[in-house]
């Protein structure tokens, strides 16, 4: 006696699941150049390292005699598996079966992903490629609903217990999208993903004729903060998501794992002493900059084409992962503009979030000035960020390389903490600069001069004189100016100091996406 | 290699033009300076090539994604 039958049986319901949508409709994906979701998740994940979960799930239809002729899956597949030994969660959309949309949703599938991921306390990775809702459903109800965010309790609480990361594989429509931006990285493939919240025949009938890559190709994402990252195709997005994870830990309730030390901390880069033009007004740039002083090769920029002016991005130093935030003066000087600021706000709760150390490479005019700044809600949003860097816990180290100036400067760190800086003596910092603020604050005299143009000259090299960082150090208002090229080791020791003071545990301040 | 039209990555002032209708140009040349935020911020060529049209003037106020320069392939 003994159950082989029913494994048998068992094996047989599986292998129609595993068909997918079917041999014509995967000819067809394959045709187009597309990955089917199984092969996706092989190539995510560790070899041969995925056990999936409802393998069993889909539509059945049976015989006369009772016995299932054909098993149509869902749309929807989990499961657990490993990244670089690691475990993960992985969720994918099935796109090859018919009625992606609707009629052949599983329902509380997805919601138990989550659920598993949250739980388990491991990372998730969404494989995302689906439209929204059709009308086509309605009439299989033959009723209407009022929709409800099924599941996503635990999509908005794992926002602050794992590292979520959404790849856009294919149209993302719909509660797809936001499913994308519900996440801590989000990557998109260039010419195979669009993403929006209707497709151009529905913004059409607003008068609105677009293309799909004009209403949500993955530039325009890239541009409007909608994800962190575009790729040419399928496996940068696998690699992309697998190297973010690499500086993660699994939740909020471990630490981020060190990885092999493999530069010297006691480099130092003579680049450095010169990397800063000494004319103020030039651009420099802080990409090298970055590349000089972390380790080799660790750095990877985040949403680096949203809110440019800051750039943002996870590295290592000595080995331990690190959250890097550094200003781009070939954006409006390293201004933090509108976009900035939410890009910030997110950003120091990513680093918050998941223990990582931040390091702040500041050249700060302020905020950017204008009208425009004013109507787009800058100082809102620019407060928002000033309280998530107050808010951060994380061990905290400021770089300034150059400008810091008004209420943006001032938010480099929160001043009521130990102050962990150093300035470049091309450090430059103030209410407002020099070149700017004489002649408001020096009107009188400069109106009773018989030469006003030569009484400005006059004060702004009276105040150029009292303009030197060593001035400020030497009153202890700056902790330290230092050699540039000893910015590695510093930033070296501060990460071995750091990493003694990482907590874990959930924080605070939930995140939100 | 066709026409390429050179955009404003920001919005800014256009404090300096450092090239001619017809120059030759080499990939990062600067092409124009802007001026935002007291921050000289140079755009520069994307390739190798000549300068076909210039789309604006010294002073200009110009907005993110607005057309500054043609610039067409070496002759």
């Amino acid at each position: 006696m003994s159950w082989e039958k029913e494994v048998s049986e068992l094996n047989r319901l599986k292998a129609m699941t595993a068909a997918m949508g079917g041999e014509e409709a995967l000819a067809r994906r394959k045709k187009s150049g597309r990955l089917n979701v199984r092969e996706r998740i092989d190539r995510l994940v560790d070899d041969g390292t995925f056990r999936e979960v409802g393998a069993l799930t889909g539509r059945p239809e049976f015989d006369d005699a009772g016995v299932v002729k054909k098993l149509s899956p869902g749309n929807f597949i989990f499961g657990r598996a490993k990244i670089d030994g690691r475990p993960v969660a992985v969720a994918g959309d099935d796109y090859s079966v018919v009625g992606s949309a609707g009629g052949a949703t599983v329902p509380g599938k997805f919601g138990m992903c989550e659920k598993m991921a949250n739980e388990l306390r491991i990372p998730l990775v969404r494989l995302l490629e689906s439209t929204g809702g059709n009308s086509r459903s309605l009439e299989q109800m033959g009723r209407t609903y009022i929709p409800q965010m099924e599941g996503w309790e635990t999509v908005i609480a794992n926002m602050t217990t794992i590292p979520v990361v959404s790849l856009g594989l294919g149209p993302v429509a719909g509660i797809g999208a936001a499913k994308m931006v519900f996440s801590h990285y989000a990557v998109m493939v260039r010419n195979q993903s669009h993403m929006f919240m209707a497709g151009p025949p529905l913004v059409a009938r607003l008068g609105e004729v677009v293309t799909k890559e004009e209403l949500g190709g993955a530039d325009l994402h890239a541009r409007a903060g909608g994800v962190d990252e575009v790729v040419d195709n399928e496996e940068e997005a696998f690699a992309a998501a697998r190297r973010f994870l690499s500086y993660l830990p699994a939740s909020v309730h471990e630490l981020p794992p060190r990885a092999e030390a493999e530069d010297d901390p006691e480099r130092r880069d003579p680049w450095l002493v010169q990397a800063v033009p000494k004319e103020r007004r030039r651009v420099y740039d802080m990409r090298r900059v970055i590349k000089s002083v972390f380790d080799a090769g660790s750095f990877t920029e985040m949403t680096r084409r949203y809110g440019a002016s800051v750039i943002t991005g996870l590295a290592r130093l000595d080995g331990w992962p690190v959250a890097v935030m550094a200003s781009d003066p070939y954006q409006y000087g390293g201004a933090w503009t509108n976009e900035s600021n939410q890009k910030i706000e997110r950003f120091v709760d990513l680093a918050n979030t998941f223990h990582l150390p931040v390091v702040n490479l500041v050249d700060v005019p302020g905020f950017l000035i204008g009208r425009d700044a004013e109507m787009a809600g800058t100082i809102r949003s620019g407060a928002r960020a000033l309280s998530a860097v107050f808010q951060a816990k994380v061990p905290w180290c400021t770089v300034m390389i150059r400008k810091v100036f008004g209420v943006a400067g001032a938010s480099h760190a929160d001043h009521s903490r130990y102050h962990y800086r150093f300035s470049w003596p091309s450090g430059d910092w103030g209410s407002i600069p020099v070149e700017g603020g004489i002649e408001s604050a020096y009107k009188d005299e400069i109106a009773s001069a018989a030469d006003p143009e030569a009484m400005v000259r006059q004060i702004e090299s009276r105040l150029n004189e009292i303009r030197s960082p060593l001035r400020t150090a030497m009153a202890f208002d700056c902790e330290d100016i230092i050699d540039p090229r000893d910015t590695r080791p510093l930033l070296c020791e501060f990460a071995n100091n750091a990493s003694r003071l990482r907590m874990p545990g959930t924080v605070a301040t939930g995140m939100r996406p | 290699m066709s026409n390429q039209t050179v955009r404003s990555p920001i919005k800014a002032m256009v404090w300096k033009i450092e090239v001619e209708v017809g120059q030759p140009v080499a990939e990062y040349d600067p092409l124009l300076i802007l001026e935002s935020m007291k921050t000289e911020i140079p755009v520069e060529a994307p390739a190798v090539g000549v300068v076909r049209e210039i789309l604006v003037k010294e002073g200009d106020p110009v907005e993110e994604d607005q057309p500054l320069f043609v610039v067409g392939p070496a002759a």
